[in-house]
């Protein structure tokens, strides 16, 4: 059981603290209610590369992280569809300066166009080093605007063109900025050896002087139901053939979210998942699959994807995958099974909350969701879920009509 | 309220590191067992380590493939009901072989620890390595082989390993397709003979442990009769190569690998602290001088690093990064002009000062948390050495003056010295 407590700021800033004294350390974590999905289709990219900026200097301080290196502290911070999110460690004595820091950058940047422009830069090697210098690198490039017609996922965090980052100017960023950035955007979480008492002073201190903003008001336009399979088929020059299939899903607060999440361990958690089972270790199609559900606010997607072994059959592996699938609906064997995962989410999720950063990150982004107290929920949600869910789930959405498949065929000779 | 300076608060220095005490006890046989007492939460943390690492091979891929085939079969259970049992009982199986040890470590709730060490016994101690599990393991293993050499940090890490530690030593020759081949149920049933064996193990246990612990891992493990056989493998140590300079050509890529480094000493050695805080300030952290600028100043790459390694032999240490790759001279220029700086110019008070706390809050990380207390434990016990060790970095991370970088600089980041890699497409 996590113990928070819950304080809402004038301006709009929510906080959250829960005090474990077991360490001399203290996360903060601040979410802002901002991610790609909140992009012009023209200038994709820019929440994440917003994050870089963050680093580069606010209207008092220069530079971000020597200030809080001077006090041993370490940050970082991810952008995803939905949030920009940033955390930090440091040793309690000195949680002050985190304060000071991260109240700053949320009062205002310094805008430098040199910062702008080394981090469009940065940016690029990013994408490069990860979506065009791998194996396999593009496949998510290629994957999202199949299944993805006309929301905002259709696009990664990084962008869908580099064109887009280098575009960008520092009248769009501060633009950006005073339309995402500001306390009632943000959910600020403070976990480990710091008091309720401390953290409500600091936060009134710091962040209580700083102006609410206009936001920009979410106006997403929804993706339409698929009514067709999608296949696209392309070639590379990659060591071998990988298959990769999404199927639509609801949005993360629907109430299949836990049944699909552990439909897709029953299928791909652990060494005993059925794909790797069945398809890995009995039939030796696969040398690796795996499966997940993406954790999107708005309506997401189930992923199955696999790399072939030498020889094997796309088609092949293709009718083996949905096999498996169909496979959950046979009785026979499963209540174990289902235990099985149940039993290892329940571990997976102790051993998750032994981390005050994670422990920070995940009563943020329940907030965002309405309600920190899901940290509390979650094992017992999926502890709920029953065969007739599974079943009915299973049915309801691995149709061919709502699956996209991305055959990346290898052209390489043996 | 609205009159509030926005300056940095007053910062306080580091509480001095109290590193709990590992409990050091032997089971009925003589196996080390080490207790670390923390956390909150009733979990463990359960580490076997034995000396079985790649250095103990004599041909490639024996160290890592023996250590896979562990959960693949055993005398009582096949490899698909120990991963299900695993799985049923909520527990995560680790298996790794480094250069010098191997082992498996468990993470699970404390209320399954009597099905962990039934497994963990069966997995360790009576495998069976079937065939057709290594055939399987094999092929698949190859598949992720070719993947791998199709990054250029992977070719890169592996020529700078061939490089510094020599093509025919475990912890430098390369791996080829053909060495897929040469694994058979026999070869791994002798390695694992000679090294899984209780005296060349030791049990590392950490978490909310019971006044129970102890006697169980005793019933499980005290009465593993000893071989007293000495099997120790002479090992010659590595030597490098002569040729400090390659260049592995790979096509179609658009970011160079760069590896820059060299074999030095490792942690027995009393320079090591201070070695530690000069890696640091090259390129151990985000503020690092490599860091601040190859990405915030020039903006030629995601990431650059530097980091210094010990191995049971000897150690390394290495400067790591992927370049846009009409960058990459410029980059190799501006890592020496660095190191060059380390040598000539000495330090100015406010970067050690923020070098040294930086640090200091790092060694409070390495401390917190019955994980990161095992982790510390052992990669201190594996060099014969124990708190101590931590206690004389962090007094060497307070106390090191600018002109013993310098020296430090001189003494091992001597540039004749470097060995410098670069996989990418000229």
């Amino acid at each position: 059981m996590i113990n928070y407590k819950r304080f809402l700021l004038e301006n709009g800033l929510k906080v959250l603290v829960h005090e474990d004294k077991s360490t001399p350390l203290i996360a903060m974590n601040i979410l802002y209610d901002v991610g790609s999905r909140d992009e012009d289709p023209s200038m994709t990219g820019l929440a994440h590369l917003f994050e870089h900026l963050m680093f580069g200097g606010s209207v008092n301080i220069p530079d971000f992280d020597t200030p809080l290196q001077l006090v041993g502290g370490e940050n970082n911070a991810f952008t995803n569809n939905d949030i920009t999110n940033y955390y930090l460690t440091i040793p309690s004595e000195n949680i002050e300066t985190g304060f000071w820091l991260e109240s700053d950058r949320m009062l205002e940047l310094d805008f430098s166009q040199k910062n702008l422009d080394t981090q469009k830069s940065v940016v690029t090697e990013e994408f490069n080093q990860r979506y065009l210098n791998q194996p396999y690198g593009d496949a998510l490039l290629k994957l999202r605007p199949l299944a993805y017609k006309v929301h905002p996922y259709m696009w990664p965090t990084i962008g869908m063109d580099m064109a887009h980052i280098r575009n960008t100017n520092i009248d769009q960023i501060k633009k950006f900025f005073f339309s995402h950035y500001a306390p009632n955007n943000a959910i600020l979480a403070l976990t480990g050896n710091i008091d309720y008492d401390l953290a409500y002073k600091l936060t009134q201190k710091w962040f209580g002087p700083i102006d609410n903003r206009p936001m920009k008001v979410r106006n997403l336009p929804e993706e339409p139901d698929q009514t067709e399979e999608r296949i696209l088929t392309i070639e590379n020059e990659v060591p071998s053939t990988a298959l990769y299939k999404v199927w639509h899903i609801g949005a993360r607060k629907s109430h299949d979210f836990y049944t699909l999440d552990l439909i897709t361990d029953l299928l791909a958690g652990g060494e005993s998942g059925r794909l790797h089972t069945k398809l890995v270790r009995e039939k030796k199609l696969f040398s690796e699959i795996n499966a997940y559900i993406t954790a999107d606010i708005d309506p997401g997607l189930i992923f199955i994807q696999g790399k072939l072994m030498k020889g094997v059959d796309i088609q092949n592996a293709n009718n083996s995958v949905n096999d498996v699938i169909n496979s959950l609906l046979n009785y026979n064997g499963i209540h174990e099974e289902i235990e099985k995962v149940k039993n290892k989410f329940e571990s997976s999720t102790v051993f998750s909350n032994t981390s005050i950063l994670n422990k920070a990150a995940n009563l943020s982004f329940f907030e965002l969701l309405g309600d920190p107290g899901l940290i509390n929920d979650e094992v017992q949600s999926y502890r709920s879920v029953t065969y007739e869910m599974i079943t009915e789930a299973v049915k309801r959405y691995f149709t061919s009509s709502n699956c996209s498949t991305l055959n990346y065929i290898s052209t390489r000779k043996e | 309220m609205n009159n509030l300076q926005r300056i940095q608060p007053p910062v306080y220095p580091a509480e001095k590191v109290i590193i709990p005490k590992a409990k050091s006890i032997r089971l009925n046989n003589g196996i080390p067992l080490y207790l670390i007492e923390a956390g909150t939460e009733d979990i463990m943390r359960l580490e076997f380590t034995f000396r079985a690492g790649q250095v103990k091979e004599n041909i490639p891929l024996l160290s890592s493939t023996c250590n896979m085939m562990l959960s693949e079969g055993s005398q009582n259970f096949s490899s698909e009901e120990l991963n299900r049992s695993l799985d049923f009982y909520g527990v995560f199986l680790n298996q790794s072989a480094e250069k010098d040890s191997a082992g498996i470590v468990l993470y699970f709730l404390n209320k399954h620890i009597e099905k962990v060490l039934e497994f963990s016994h069966e997995i360790l101690f009576r495998p069976v390595f079937p065939e057709a599990e290594l055939n399987a393991l094999m092929k698949k293993r190859l598949r992720w082989y070719m993947v791998n050499r199709e990054k250029v940090q992977n070719l890169a890490m592996d020529s700078f390993f061939e490089s510094i530690f020599g093509r025919h030593h475990p912890y430098g020759y390369q791996i080829h397709e053909h060495d897929f081949e040469k694994i058979t149920p026999g070869v791994l049933s002798d390695f694992h003979s000679k090294f899984y064996t209780p005296e060349n193990m030791a049990i590392i246990i950490s978490g909310k442990i019971h006044s129970q612990t102890a006697d169980l891992l005793n019933s499980h493990y005290g009465h593993i009769v000893l071989k007293s056989l000495n099997n120790e493998a002479f090992v010659n140590l590595p030597a490098s190569e002569k040729l400090k300079k390659i260049h592995v050509e790979k096509s179609g890529t658009v970011q160079t690998a760069i590896r820059i480094g060299s074999m030095t000493i490792n942690k027995r050695h009393n320079d090591y602290p201070g070695l530690k805080v000069l890696d640091s300030i090259l390129g151990g952290y985000f503020g690092s001088r490599l860091m601040k600028n190859i990405r915030e100043e020039k903006g030629y790459t995601y990431g650059i690093s530097s980091s210094l390694s010990s191995l049971d032999l000897t150690g390394y240490k290495v400067i790591s990064t992927e370049v846009g790759q009409k960058y990459c001279q410029k980059t190799i220029e501006e890592i020496y002009r660095e190191i060059r700086l380390l040598q000539s110019v000495p330090v100015k008070k406010e970067e050690m000062d923020v070098v040294r706390n930086y640090m200091s809050g790092e060694m409070v990380r390495m401390f917190d948390g019955p994980f990161a207390l095992a982790e510390s434990f052992k990669s201190a016990w594996e060099f014969g050495l124990d708190n101590n060790y931590y206690y004389s970095l962090a007094e060497k991370i307070k106390t090191v003056t600018p002109d013993e970088i310098i020296e430090l600089a001189k003494t091992y980041y001597k540039i004749d010295d470097l060995y410098e890699i670069t996989v990418g497409s000229e």
